[in-house]
């Protein structure tokens, strides 16, 4: 039988023991047999995937068990167990864009415009126009990002590149992007051909100089637009200042 | 449940999180449970372990200095009873990345640091269910 410690945010759960009792000769048997006394200890030790959660640890005596035989540690009776919180946190986590996702959309947007232009195929610059307005409306539906996300990444052919940054100036700028061609479209319809290309190579220039020397207008758009205080543009610049 | 802490514990959490801006700020609140509410006895910073590149939005207190502190607290008849932390730059809202990795019961004390003044500080905890934070009555006695 060894001695399970139970740090104080927990004890409400073990009918306020601070020292539960338990019998197991491994770590894994001890928590099991813990957890099957206390159900409601569960979701805070171990996450969906039934594993200890990160910031959950356990030591045997003065030992991580992560330094010993992790869940097979054999116990002894008199043994002491303690459950020892690591506390982690801090802001930010819904402030993250992954640049690479930006930058895969930037290269087929520029490709693609590029290949209407040399093979004169306007319905291109539509399409490229539709998956970019489509992608700003619903960014889960961003099908160049999606081609990142679901083939790029995981075949490891572009790393993540996730910064502290708000994705809503990137979805501004996409939108104005987006308008941009949408406009090139009517052109096109309208037989003012040249308006059309014209407009298209802008956003070929603007995706180009985001692509090569990272400057999103569309960004500083956005944000000169937080500064005159336009509603529904929100956030202002992330300052990163660092010592 | 409420926590109760003085204007000099509130200052030494305000001019941590001042000091390490740019980066977050963390410590611990050493303490007890009186009337089901719990009474801040001594403050205690402590290094932020994370690596330099993540420092700025993200905090980490080791097992060990938990370990540590939950041993001293006990000589002293205390017990940790919370943390606390700087959000540079961003509200003194927990984020999600935080309820993710709280502890329920325990005093989660957060304070903006707005270009390195520090602006509100807000003390949450997390629901027994682990879904939300919810935010907790912040007494501060003279």
């Amino acid at each position: 039988m060894a001695q399970v410690m139970i740090p104080t945010p927990l004890r409400a759960f073990t009918g306020g023991q601070k020292t539960v009792t338990v019998a197991g000769t491994t770590v894994d048997d001890a928590l099991s047999a813990l957890t099957a006394a206390y159900p409601d200890l569960k979701r805070h030790l171990f996450n969906d995937q039934g594993k200890l959660r990160n910031f959950v640890n356990v030591y045997l005596g003065e030992n991580d068990i992560r330094y010993l035989r992790q869940g097979a540690t054999t116990i002894r009776d008199n043994d002491m167990l303690s459950i020892v919180p690591s506390i982690a946190g801090g802001a930010g986590s819904d402030r993250k864009v992954d640049h690479s996702a930006l930058r895969t959309n930037q290269a087929f947007i520029i490709s693609l415009l590029v290949l209407a232009f040399i093979a004169d195929v306007k319905a291109l610059v539509a399409f490229v126009s539709a998956v970019m307005l489509l992608g700003t409306a619903f960014p889960n539906l961003g099908l160049f990002k999606a081609v990142y996300l679901y083939i790029l990444k995981p075949l490891k052919l572009v790393r993540p590149d996730v910064r502290v940054d708000n994705p809503e100036p990137h979805l501004f700028a996409q939108a104005v992007g987006g308008v941009f061609l949408l406009a090139a479209t009517f052109s096109f319809v309208a037989k003012v051909t040249v308006l059309g290309w014209a407009l298209s190579w802008i956003v070929v220039a603007l995706a180009a100089l985001n692509l090569f020397a990272g400057i999103c207008v569309g960004c500083l758009m956005y944000y000169w637009l937080n500064r005159l205080g336009v509603p529904g543009f929100r956030h202002a610049r992330i300052q990163q200042n660092r010592a | 449940m409420s926590i109760k802490l003085s204007e000099e514990h509130m200052a030494a959490i305000v001019r941590h999180g001042e000091a390490a801006y740019p980066f977050e700020g963390c410590g611990m609140l050493l303490g007890r449970q009186e009337d089901g509410h719990k009474v801040v006895v001594r403050v205690l910073p402590v290094a932020n372990t994370r690596e330099p590149e993540a420092k700025h939005n993200r905090y980490l207190i080791s097992p060990e200095a938990v370990l540590t502190a939950e041993q001293q607290a006990s000589r002293e008849g205390l017990d940790i009873v919370g943390f606390f932390h700087s959000h540079p730059d961003h509200p003194e809202r927990p984020s999600d990345f935080d309820r993710e990795h709280a502890w329920p019961w325990y005093s989660y004390l957060i304070t903006s640091v707005h270009k390195g003044q520090a602006v509100k500080t807000a003390a949450w905890t997390l629901s027994d269910d682990r879904g939300a934070f919810s935010a907790e009555e912040l007494v501060q006695t003279a």
